[in-house]
C-alpha cells in the first residue's frame, strides 16, 4: 500500500493518513477498507449511518482496537499504536460520547487522571489546579473551578472537563463522537467557538455526528462511510448537496432480499398503544398494529425507538397512556403481565438482555414457556427437549444440538434462539429490536423470512430498526421517531430511502 | 446449684482452701512451683503411689477455641499435665465455639473407645446430651468448668468458684471503703449469657449487700480486649465519680486499663479476674489503680486430666480416705493483692 | 398463561432459504471436531459430571488420608456417622444457600436465623404448646421464623433495592442481637421429650438428621434440576435483565429464594436443637461462611447462572471429612482453617482455569 509522503510541515498536510483498514470480529467484518485523511486546523466529518463503521473507525484511532489490516500514517510517519495510552502519547484524544470521567474527583483530579501532577509520590493539588485552570480558559469555559466535583457538572460542562483532560496532553487530533447529543442550541454554539479555537490553533478535529445542520456549520471536509467502507472523502462540508450525502450514506452494495408482502388483507387490532408517554424520553405515542401486520420504527439512537417497545412490555413503566392486546389494558410496568397477554420481545442487546448465555439452547428456548413443558412444577425434560429440537431444526439453528450453550452460536443463530422462544410460547404480539444488528448476511435474510411468515400466520409484528432499508423493506408501515415523537407514519410503498433520511435526521422531508 | 456461703475470705493462704473441697490448682502452699510445671504442680496431690505409671489410656480433650489467654492456658496446662505421665495419651480436639463441632468431636471419642472424656464445654447445656451418650457407652466424661444440666452427664465435675469470685472481689472492695456507704461501684462483667458471669455477679452483689454498698454502674464487656477498652470508655463517661470497680476478667482487663488511662481517671481502684500474669505484676508494682485480683485458676483442665487418670485406673484421690474420686471438685477463689502477690505470680497464666 | 393465541407457525417455509448457507454451516461443524485428546480431559472435568467427579476424587483422596492416618478408627461405621452427624446441619444451609447463590444472590444471614430460630423454637410458650399439642408445632414455628427472615431479606433484597450483602448483613446483626433479647441470652433447654426422640431417632440405624439432610438434598436436586422454579432460578442468576424481558417475574422469584433459604435455615435449627436440647443465641456462629464455602467449593458459580447441589453436598462432606480427619489426628483447628482457606483457593482456582479453556475453546 502506498503512502504518500508529504513533508509534515507543510501546510495543509496530512496529519494523519489511513489506507485500506480492515477490522473483522467473529462473523462481522465491521470495517472493510477504510481510507481516511485528517489535515492539521481541519475539522473533518464522519458520516454514514449506524452500522457504516464509525465507531469501529474511532476506536481504531484512539488504538482501543488494533486493525487487522491497512497503514495508519502519523505525522509522517507509519506508526502501529498499541494501546490507548500510546494514541494519547501521540497526541490522539478521543471524547466517547458515553463520558468517560469519574464522578467522584474534581474536575483536576479527573484532567491529570493517570498523569497526577505530583512530587516524590505526593500529588501538587495546587499545581494541578492551576494548570486546569488555564486549560479550562483556553476552552473559553474559565467559569468552571478546577476543584468542583464533576458530578455537579451538566453534560456540557462534563464534556468541557473531557475536552481539558484532551488537551492536558499534548493533542494534536481530537475526535469528539456525537458531541452535540447531549447539548442544549446554546452550549452546542459554545463549543462550536472551542473547537473553531483548537483549529485555529492547528489541531485537527475529527467530529462524528448525524446532525447535518452542524455539519455545514463547523466542518471543513467530509467523509462518508458505508458498511464499513469509505465511499468518499475529501467533500467539501459547505458546498456537498444533501441528496448527494444521502444517496452516498445509503447506496446499497449488498441488496438483502426482503420476503414479498402479503396479498392477504390484515386481521382486526391486535396491540393497540394510545398517548403512550415516558417522561423524559418520548411522549404521546399512537401505535396500531393488527394480525399479520408488520410495522417499523426507525429513528436515529437515542429518539426513543427501544424505550417505546420497552415500555409497551412493562419493562418500563409508562407515565402516560395506555397499551391494549385484544382489547385488554394491561397493567403498566409488568413484563409478566405483557407476556401473559402474548407479547413478546426480541430486546437490542440480544447477548444482555436476550439471552442466558451460558445455558442451552433448549433452556433459551423454553423459558418464557416453562409452563407448557412442565406438570404441577416439574420439567417435563422429554417433552422440552423434543420442542426445543423441533422449533431448532425448523429454524435452522446452526450448529445443530439444543445442548450447546447459546454462547457457542453466531449473531444469527442467536436471534433464531430468540425467535425461537416467542414461536414456542405462541405470543399474538412480537416485537424486535434491531433484529439483524450483528448478525450476517445470509442469516439476515432468513430472519426477514421468518419474521414474515410470522406475520402471515396471523402475529402482530412491531419491527424497531436504525437500518432504513430494513424497515423499508420489512415493514408493511412505517412511523418515523425523532427526539422522543412520532414525527411520521405512512405505509411502507408511499416511503423511499431519503425521504425517511431527510425525516430521520431533519424531522421533515426537504 | 451448690453456693459457696459468704465468708471473709480475706486471710487466703491461711485458711486451707477446701471450700467444697480445694485441689491443686492454687498451689496454696508451693511457692517454688514454677509457670513451666503449673500443669502439674500440686504438691500437695503428687504424692503417694498416685502418680506411678498404671495400665495405658487414652484421655479425649475437648474445649472452645483459645481465643483467650485463660483457654489459651487451660489447653496448655492440660497438655503438660498429660506429658508428666507416660502412661496417658491425651487427644486433643481442641478449639471450636461450635457446638455442632463440638459434639461431633466428643462422638469422635465415644467411637474410638477412650478410657476417659475431659470436656470443658462452650456451652454446657448443649453438651449434656452427648456427654450422655458417653457416660451410657462406659466412657467416664469430667466436666470442666462449665456445668453440664444433668448430674448424671458427668462422672466428676470441676468448677472454678464463680460465685466465690464474686464474693472475694465484693469482701475485698467492702473491706477498703468500709466507713463509707455512699461510694459508687462499678462492675465490669464478662459475657452476659453465661452462666459463669452471672454467678459472678450474684456473687459480687451479695457480698455488697452485706456491707451496705451497691453496684452503682454495670457494663459487659466480652472477655476480649477490643470489649473491655470499649465499654470501659462508656463506663467512665456516664460515671464521673467512681470509687472502686470489679472487673471479671484480667484478660479483658488489658482494655479496661488502656481506656482509663486514655481517659486518665484513676480516682477509684480496681479488682481484677481470674488472676493474670500482667494483673499480677500490675499489683506488684503498686502504683496503678489495679490493686487486687480474684483467682479463678486455668488448671482446670489438668486437674480435669488428674481425675480421668485417677478414675480409669480405679485409683482413689490418696489424701482423702474415700475409696472414689469425689462427684465435684471446686476450685478456691483467692484474693491477690501486693502483700500475697509472690506467692501467686508463678502459676498464674500469661495472656 | 396458556398458550392461546396463534399456533406455532408452519415454519417448514423458512428453510428453503436457509439451505443458502450450508458452507456456513460445515465451517462451523469443522471447527467443533477438531478438539484434541488432552482438551478431552480439561472439557469432562469443566462439564458439571465431570467437576463433581473431581470433588468426588478430592473427598477420596481426603478419605485416604484419613484411613492412613486413623486406620480402622477413621473407616468404622460409627465414625462415619459421626461425620455425616456433622454435615447434616450445615448441609441443609448449604442446599438453601446453592439456590440463592445461583439466583445471583448471597445470605450472610444464615446462621444469626439458625439461632434466631432455635431460640424461637425452645421459648417456653412455644415448649409449652409443644407439649399441649405435639412437637410439631416447635417445627412449624422454627420454619415459619427461618421463612419470615428470609422474606424480610428477600423483600429488602428484589423490592427494596439494598444489595444483597448489606440487605443480609443487616439481617445477621438483628436477627442474633433479636435472638439474644429473646433468650435473654441464655440458653434454652429443651425438655419436650417427643421433640428430641422424634429428631434423634435412629431408623435402620441412620440418624434422623442424617436422614433429613438426605432428604434436603434430594429434594434441592429435584427442585433445582427437574422443576420451572429452578430452571427460573438459574435464569435470574445467569442474567437478571434477560430473565425479566423473557416474562420471568424476577423481583418476586428473588424472595421467593431467600424464603426458600430462610426455611433451610428454621430446618436446621431444629436440627441443631435436637442435637444440642437447647436453643441458643450463639448457635449457627460462622455459618454463613462454612455454607458459602461448601457451595463454592462445590462448583456453584458465585455470580450465579450455575448451581449444583450434588456439587454442594460433596463440599459439604469434603470439609466435614477434613475436620474429622483432624480431630482423628489431634491437630489443632487453626491448622483446619488454614487448610480449609488453601482448599477453597485451590478449587475456585482450578474451577477459572476450566472456565477460561472452555471460553478460549468457543
Amino acid at each position: 500500500m502506498s503512502t504518500a509522503a508529504t513533508p509534515p510541515d507543510q501546510p495543509g498536510a496530512p496529519l494523519l493518513q489511513m489506507r485500506g483498514i480492515v477490522k473483522e470480529f467473529p462473523g462481522v467484518r465491521a470495517l472493510d477498507g477504510i481510507d481516511l485523511d485528517v489535515r492539521a486546523g481541519e475539522v473533518h466529518c464522519l458520516l454514514g449511518q449506524n452500522g457504516a463503521g464509525k465507531s469501529t473507525l474511532i476506536k481504531i484511532l484512539s488504538a482501543s482496537y488494533q486493525p487487522d489490516e491497512g497503514t495508519i500514517v502519523w505525522d509522517g510517519e507509519e506508526r502501529r499504536l498499541t494501546s490507548p495510552m500510546a494514541a494519547i502519547n501521540a497526541g490522539i484524544a478521543t471524547i466517547y460520547q458515553e463520558l468517560d470521567l469519574v464522578p467522584g474527583l474534581t474536575v483536576a483530579e479527573n484532567v491529570f487522571l493517570g498523569h497526577e501532577k505530583s512530587r516524590l509520590g505526593m500529588s501538587q493539588r495546587s499545581v494541578a489546579n492551576r494548570a486546569t485552570r488555564d486549560l479550562l480558559k483556553r476552552l473559553g469555559h474559565s467559569e468552571i473551578a478546577p476543584h468542583r466535583r464533576v458530578e455537579t457538572l451538566s453534560p456540557a460542562g462534563q464534556q468541557v472537563a473531557s475536552m481539558a483532560r484532551a488537551l492536558s496532553h499534548d493533542t494534536r487530533l481530537l475526535i469528539l463522537d456525537e458531541p452535540s447529543a447531549v447539548l442544549d442550541a446554546g452550549e452546542v454554539a459554545n463549543l462550536f467557538r472551542v473547537i473553531r479555537g483548537l483549529t485555529a490553533e492547528g489541531v485537527a478535529v475529527v467530529y462524528i455526528s448525524h446532525r447535518l445542520e452542524e455539519i455545514r456549520e463547523i466542518g471543513d471536509r467530509i467523509t462518508v462511510l458505508k458498511d464499513g467502507a469509505t465511499v468518499a472523502t475529501g467533500l467539501s462540508a459547505r458546498d456537498t448537496p444533501t441528496s448527494e450525502l444521502i444517496r452516498l450514506m445509503t447506496g446499497r452494495s449488498i441488496e438483502y432480499v426482503f420476503p414479498p408482502r402479503s396479498e392477504k388483507p390484515f386481521g382486526d387490532v391486535v396491540l393497540e398503544v394510545e398517548g403512550l408517554g415516558l417522561e423524559g424520553v418520548f411522549a404521546d405515542v399512537d401505535l396500531t398494529v393488527r394480525a399479520g401486520e408488520i410495522v417499523g420504527l426507525t429513528g436515529l439512537v437515542g429518539a426513543g425507538r427501544s424505550e417505546i417497545l420497552e415500555t409497551v412490555y412493562g419493562a418500563r413503566k409508562a407515565t402516560a397512556g395506555t397499551v391494549s392486546v385484544d382489547g385488554r389494558r394491561l397493567r403498566p410496568g409488568q413484563v409478566p403481565a405483557a407476556v401473559g397477554a402474548g407479547i413478546g420481545l426480541a430486546p437490542e442487546e440480544r447477548k444482555s438482555q436476550g439471552l442466558l448465555l451460558d445455558q442451552s439452547v433448549a433452556d433459551n428456548i423454553t423459558v418464557s414457556s416453562l409452563r407448557s413443558v412442565s406438570r404441577f412444577g416439574f420439567l417435563d425434560r422429554g417433552a422440552e427437549r423434543r420442542k426445543a429440537d423441533e422449533l431448532s431444526t425448523s429454524l435452522d439453528v446452526r450448529p445443530s444440538g439444543v445442548a450447546r450453550k447459546v454462547r457457542t452460536l453466531s449473531g444469527g443463530n442467536q436471534q433464531k434462539v430468540v425467535l425461537a422462544r416467542w414461536l414456542l410460547r405462541g405470543c399474538r404480539v412480537l416485537m424486535l429490536d434491531e433484529p439483524t444488528r450483528g448478525v450476517d448476511v445470509g442469516a439476515r435474510t432468513e430472519i426477514y423470512q421468518l419474521v414474515r411468515t410470522l406475520a402471515d400466520s396471523g402475529v402482530a409484528v412491531v419491527v424497531v430498526s436504525s437500518e432504513v432499508d430494513e424497515v423499508l423493506g420489512l415493514a408493511d408501515r412505517v412511523l418515523v421517531v425523532r427526539e422522543g415523537a412520532v414525527v411520521a407514519e405512512a405505509p411502507a410503498g408511499e416511503l423511499d430511502e431519503s425521504k425517511v433520511l431527510d425525516l430521520v435526521m431533519e424531522g421533515r422531508v426537504a | 446449684m451448690n453456693r459457696t456461703p459468704l465468708r471473709t475470705r480475706l486471710g487466703v493462704g491461711a485458711v486451707a482452701g477446701l471450700s467444697c473441697l480445694a485441689l491443686t490448682a492454687c498451689a496454696s502452699n508451693d511457692t517454688s512451683s514454677s509457670s513451666e510445671e503449673k500443669g502439674s504442680s500440686s504438691a500437695n496431690a503428687a504424692s503417694g503411689s498416685n502418680d506411678e505409671s498404671g495400665d495405658k489410656l487414652v484421655i479425649g480433650f475437648s474445649a472452645p477455641a483459645a481465643d483467650h489467654g485463660w483457654m489459651a492456658s487451660i489447653t496448655e496446662s492440660t497438655r503438660k499435665a498429660a506429658e508428666k505421665y507416660d502412661d496417658v495419651e491425651l487427644r486433643v480436639a481442641e478449639g471450636t465455639n461450635e457446638v455442632n463441632l463440638q459434639i461431633s468431636q466428643v462422638e469422635t471419642f465415644i467411637n474410638d473407645k477412650v478410657d476417659a472424656i475431659v470436656l470443658l464445654p462452650f456451652d454446657g447445656d448443649a453438651l449434656t446430651r452427648v456427654a450422655l451418650q458417653a457416660m451410657e457407652a462406659g466412657i467416664p466424661v469430667i466436666n470442666v468448668d462449665r456445668e453440664f444440666n444433668d448430674p448424671n452427664a458427668a462422672r466428676v465435675t470441676v468448677l472454678g468458684d464463680n460465685y466465690g469470685m464474686g464474693v472475694s472481689a465484693g469482701q475485698y472492695i467492702c473491706s477498703q471503703l468500709e466507713d463509707e456507704p455512699d461510694s459508687v461501684v462499678a462492675e465490669i462483667a464478662g459475657i452476659d449469657s453465661l452462666p459463669l458471669t452471672q454467678d459472678r455477679s450474684k456473687g459480687f452483689k451479695d457480698a455488697l449487700d452485706e456491707c451496705g454498698l451497691d453496684v452503682d454502674a454495670r457494663v459487659a464487656a466480652d472477655f476480649t480486649v477490643e470489649g473491655g477498652e470499649e465499654s470501659t470508655r462508656n463506663l467512665l463517661q456516664a460515671q464521673p465519680e467512681i470509687d472502686a470497680i470489679w472487673n471479671h476478667d484480667d484478660d479483658q482487663g488489658v482494655g479496661v486499663l488502656a481506656a482509663m488511662k486514655s481517659e486518665d481517671r484513676d480516682e477509684f481502684f480496681m479488682v481484677g479476674g481470674a488472676g493474670s500474669a500482667n494483673a499480677m505484676r500490675e499489683i506488684q508494682s503498686g502504683d496503678g489503680v489495679l490493686k487486687a485480683t480474684v483467682v479463678y485458676p486455668s488448671t482446670q483442665g489438668a486437674d480435669g486430666v488428674k481425675l480421668a487418670r485417677l478414675l480409669a485406673q480405679e485409683k482413689a484421690m490418696s489424701d482423702l480416705v474415700e475409696v472414689e474420686v469425689p462427684r465435684e471438685v471446686q476450685l478456691y477463689a483467692p484474693v491477690v493483692t501486693e502483700e500475697n502477690v509472690d506467692k501467686y505470680i508463678d502459676t498464674a497464666f500469661e495472656s | 398463561m396458556s398458550n392461546r393465541g396463534t399456533e406455532p407457525v408452519a415454519v417448514d417455509d423458512v428453510r428453503g432459504d436457509a439451505d443458502r448457507s450450508a458452507t456456513e454451516r460445515a465451517e462451523q461443524e469443522g471447527l467443533e471436531a477438531g478438539s484434541s485428546r488432552g482438551g478431552r480431559v480439561w472439557e469432562l472435568l469443566s462439564s458439571s459430571v465431570g467437576r463433581n467427579l473431581g470433588l468426588l476424587v478430592g473427598l477420596a483422596l481426603l478419605c485416604v488420608v484419613g484411613f492412613a492416618t486413623a486406620g480402622e478408627r477413621f473407616l468404622s461405621e460409627s465414625n462415619l456417622i459421626t461425620v455425616l452427624l456433622l454435615a447434616s446441619v450445615i448441609g441443609v444451609v448449604s442446599v438453601g444457600m446453592t439456590f440463592v447463590i445461583t439466583g445471583g444472590g448471597i445470605d450472610l444471614s444464615v446462621g444469626a436465623i439458625v439461632a434466631l430460630s432455635s431460640i424461637w423454637c425452645t421459648t417456653l410458650s412455644v415448649q409449652a404448646t409443644g407439649r399441649d399439642v405435639g412437637w410439631l408445632t416447635m417445627a412449624f414455628s422454627a420454619l415459619a421464623v427461618g421463612a419470615v427472615c428470609g422474606l424480610i431479606n428477600g423483600t429488602l433484597i428484589a423490592y427494596g433495592g439494598v444489595v444483597p450483602f448489606v440487605a443480609t448483613l443487616a439481617m445477621l446483626a438483628s436477627a442474633r442481637g433479636y435472638a439474644e433479647i429473646l433468650s435473654n441470652r441464655r440458653t434454652q433447654i429443651v425438655d419436650v421429650p417427643g421433640f428430641t426422640d422424634a429428631l434423634n431417632a435412629r431408623p435402620l440405624g441412620v440418624p434422623m438428621l442424617v436422614v433429613i439432610f438426605l432428604v434436603v438434598a434430594a429434594l434441592g436436586w429435584v427442585l433445582l434440576n427437574r422443576t420451572t422454579f429452578g430452571r427460573r432460578t438459574v435464569a435470574v442468576g445467569g442474567n437478571p435483565e434477560a430473565a425479566r424481558l423473557a416474562g420471568i417475574n424476577v423481583k418476586r422469584h428473588t424472595v421467593l429464594l431467600y424464603v426458600l433459604l430462610g426455611m433451610c435455615c428454621g430446618i436446621a435449627a431444629l436440627m441443631i436443637v435436637a442435637r444440642t436440647t437447647t436453643g441458643s443465641s450463639t448457635h449457627g456462629g460462622g455459618y454463613e461462611l462454612d455454607a458459602i464455602a461448601a457451595v463454592v467449593i462445590g462448583g456453584t458459580l458465585i455470580a450465579g447462572g450455575r448451581g449444583t447441589i450434588v456439587g454442594t453436598v460433596l463440599g459439604v462432606l469434603i470439609f466435614t471429612t477434613l475436620t474429622n480427619v483432624f480431630t482423628l489426628n489431634d491437630r489443632s483447628t487453626s491448622e483446619q482453617a488454614l487448610i480449609k482457606g488453601v482448599i477453597i483457593v485451590v478449587a475456585v482456582l482450578l474451577q477459572q482455569r476450566l472456565a477460561e479453556r472452555k471460553v478460549a475453546k468457543t
